[in-house]
């Protein structure tokens, strides 16, 4: 009787495997892990989309995986740990916690799989005591793109505004370093000042949320900056909803296909592009080099840009 | 009764081994010792956690709590560690968090008279908000290699997680099947109402069993934390979840009343050697969770359909 689990369990992987295309094993080919944070958001999308156009290019087998949610780093680490059983020449991840992720790149370090870290630096001191060593970082300097924002802030609003601030999840290096660029940029314009600076965990509806309250005990605030776009749009939205859309000006990052028609559409300011695909690409390639023996440069840094309505228009031309 | 659980508990055995046997044809990465001592060490976290959810569920409960427990529990074992106190009096703080939170539970359930779900729910939301306030919502990372040897030392040829996982399976089971709070817990979950009649204290043992769910939720944060080299205030969401998952694949009765800590191991070993496989064979996340799902359904059907067929 019991067996009927099993038999659905069979069913359901043999389904899954038909709907993965999953490729044959082949010796010959090296294979490539990359395990990013989610799947479900259209920055690691995006970075999947380069990462295996320069893959099929490159003639290696790329398998992509990431944990159910971004915040869970016990997930990401026992994905790391499968896919090092799979015979992996070498892994690129991005990392769901800088410090935490290091346990399990020892588990790749003591199997000899080279590690090519991209988007979210890994903890270096934290790398360091435990022995760790990585070929290379691809991503863009989070902290100079909150530096971006922030000088894109002080020129809109020519050194005079009251700014709300939306967090990621405190304590990633990826959040803290853009909130570090913005606060360093705006630090000397003695007319922009700082209200209030509150996590909405990178999430849509918590920016929302959080930006409505941070609205009605701030209602003259005349900025928002928000460590994502996700959040800024949440920050959008809750500013519609308020009846004040046009009058405060939202800046976020990321770039996201929905925060660009916003920006076209007048009820956001501008946004950080990152290029994701691009890292994704990078990765990639870095990975191969590594194979080949190759030695890589520590930092393999990607552009960043801003993105507002004249920089989407004059695209457009 | 017992024939009966031993029949369930094989069909469950029998539902593990066929798994194991279509994912060994499937991919020749699956069957080698070091995947399945990697399968065991990430699985013994969920299936530290189930140990307790059993108990709740068994006695008619439900604890919603376990995650955030875990995520309270960690950090302060984080804090006290950071905060340079011995290794055992940092390990006893963690399990008095735990414990207390779960006995908090337990204490408002059967004095309050509240439903499991309310009360823990409530607490859900306490432990996790007080983790994240604790903390200023960071993680506490950095770990001496005393700590650290729970995830990365061994027992003999044994990693010290699964060591650590099997000793609290002997013992909770001992407690569960040998002992009179054990038969009290089957009573309670079976008729509340009857077992309160024949003189047992009804209100002290559910006390326990929600302390002892809180136990269990402390000594997964010690896992977790060991190995993670880091204790997050959002560690161990959706851990509620995972552990109902273990223990109804298992075989307990949602209703209460009966269930066994043999079901629950493989239930857990069914979801772990499941996200592992397809792992291996790079089923991408989404169609796991679809997978995932369907076997907790099928399980339970399977079980519905066995009792109809016996009644």
């Amino acid at each position: 009787m019991r067996t009927l689990t099993a038999l659905v369990a069979a069913a359901a992987i043999t389904f899954s495997l038909s709907c993965n295309r999953a490729a044959p094993e082949s010796s010959g080919t090296p294979k490539i892990a990359m395990v990013v944070k989610t799947l479900n958001h259209p920055f690691f999308v995006d970075m999947r989309r380069g990462a295996q156009e320069a893959a099929d290019r490159l003639g290696v087998r790329l398998e992509v995986q990431a944990a159910e949610r971004e915040i869970d780093v016990e997930k990401q680490m026992q994905i790391v740990e499968n896919m090092i059983q799979t015979g992996i020449q070498a892994l690129i991840i991005a990392p769901s916690g800088s410090r935490e992720i290091v346990s399990a790149l020892v588990k790749a370090r003591d199997a000899k799989i080279p590690v090519v870290i991209v988007d979210t630096r890994i903890d270096e001191p934290a790398a360091t005591a435990a022995g760790v060593h990585t070929e290379t970082f691809v991503g863009s300097d989070n902290y100079e793109g909150g530096r971006l924002a922030g000088v894109h802030v002080v020129k809109a609003t020519a050194g005079k505004a009251r700014v709300g601030i939306l967090e990621g999840i405190p304590g990633h290096e990826t959040g803290d370093s853009r909130l570090r660029g913005f606060r360093d940029a705006v630090k000397d314009a003695p007319g922009i000042t700082i209200v209030a600076s509150q996590p909405a965990n990178w999430e849509r509806d918590q920016g929302f949320n959080v930006f409505q309250n941070m609205l009605q005990a701030h209602p003259d605030i005349d900025a928002v900056f928000a460590a994502s776009d996700l959040m800024a749009l949440g920050a959008v939205e809750a500013i519609a909803a308020a009846g004040k859309t046009g009058k405060i000006r939202v800046v976020g990052f990321d770039a996201l296909d929905d925060a660009k028609k916003a920006i076209a559409g007048g009820s956001m300011d501008a946004s950080v592009a990152q290029f994701p695909a691009e890292m994704g690409r990078v990765a990639v390639e870095s990975a191969v080099k590594v194979i080949r023996g190759e030695k890589l440069p520590p930092n393999t840094m990607v552009k960043l840009e801003m993105v507002t309505k004249d920089s989407l228009a004059g695209k457009q031309e | 009764m017992t024939t009966r659980f031993h029949a369930r508990q094989f069909g469950t055995l029998l539902g593990l081994v066929a798994l194991c046997g279509v994912l060994w044809a499937l991919t020749p990465h699956f069957l080698t010792v070091a995947n399945l001592l990697n399968i065991a060490q990430q699985t013994a976290i969920n299936a530290v956690v189930a140990v307790g959810m059993t108990y709740v569920i068994i006695s008619g409960g439900i604890d919603l709590s376990v995650g955030s427990i875990v995520a309270l529990s960690g950090v302060t074992l984080g804090w006290a560690l950071q905060d340079g106190q011995p290794l055992p009096l940092a390990l006893g703080i963690a399990v008095l968090v735990g414990a207390g939170c779960g006995l908090i539970n337990g204490v408002i359930v059967s004095w309050g008279g509240l439903p499991p779900f309310i009360v823990t729910l409530g607490m859900m939301s306490i432990a996790r908000g007080a983790a994240l306030l604790f903390t200023e919502g960071r993680p506490v990372s950095g770990f001496d290699s005393g700590f650290r040897s729970l995830a990365t030392g061994h027992l003999g040829p044994i990693p010290a997680p699964i060591a650590v996982t099997i000793v609290v399976y002997l013992l909770a089971h001992l407690v569960l099947t040998r002992t009179t709070f054990g038969r009290y817990v089957y009573a309670i979950g079976g008729n509340e109402e009857a077992t309160r009649l024949s003189g047992v204290s009804v209100r002290l043992h559910k006390s326990v069993v929600y302390a002892v769910s809180g136990l269990m939720s402390a000594i997964a944060a010690i896992l977790l934390t060991a190995r993670l080299n880091s204790a997050q205030p959002i560690a161990g969401t959706m851990y509620e979840l995972d552990a109902i998952a273990a223990t109804v694949i298992g075989g307990t009765s949602l209703i209460g009343g009966e269930g066994s800590l043999t079901g629950t191991l493989i239930g857990a070993l069914i979801m772990g050697v499941l996200r592992n496989g397809l792992n291996l064979l790079g089923v991408s996340s989404f169609l796991q969770q679809i997978v995932i799902g369907a076997v907790i359904i099928a399980a339970v059907l399977v079980d519905t359909m066995l009792k109809k067929q016996r009644n």
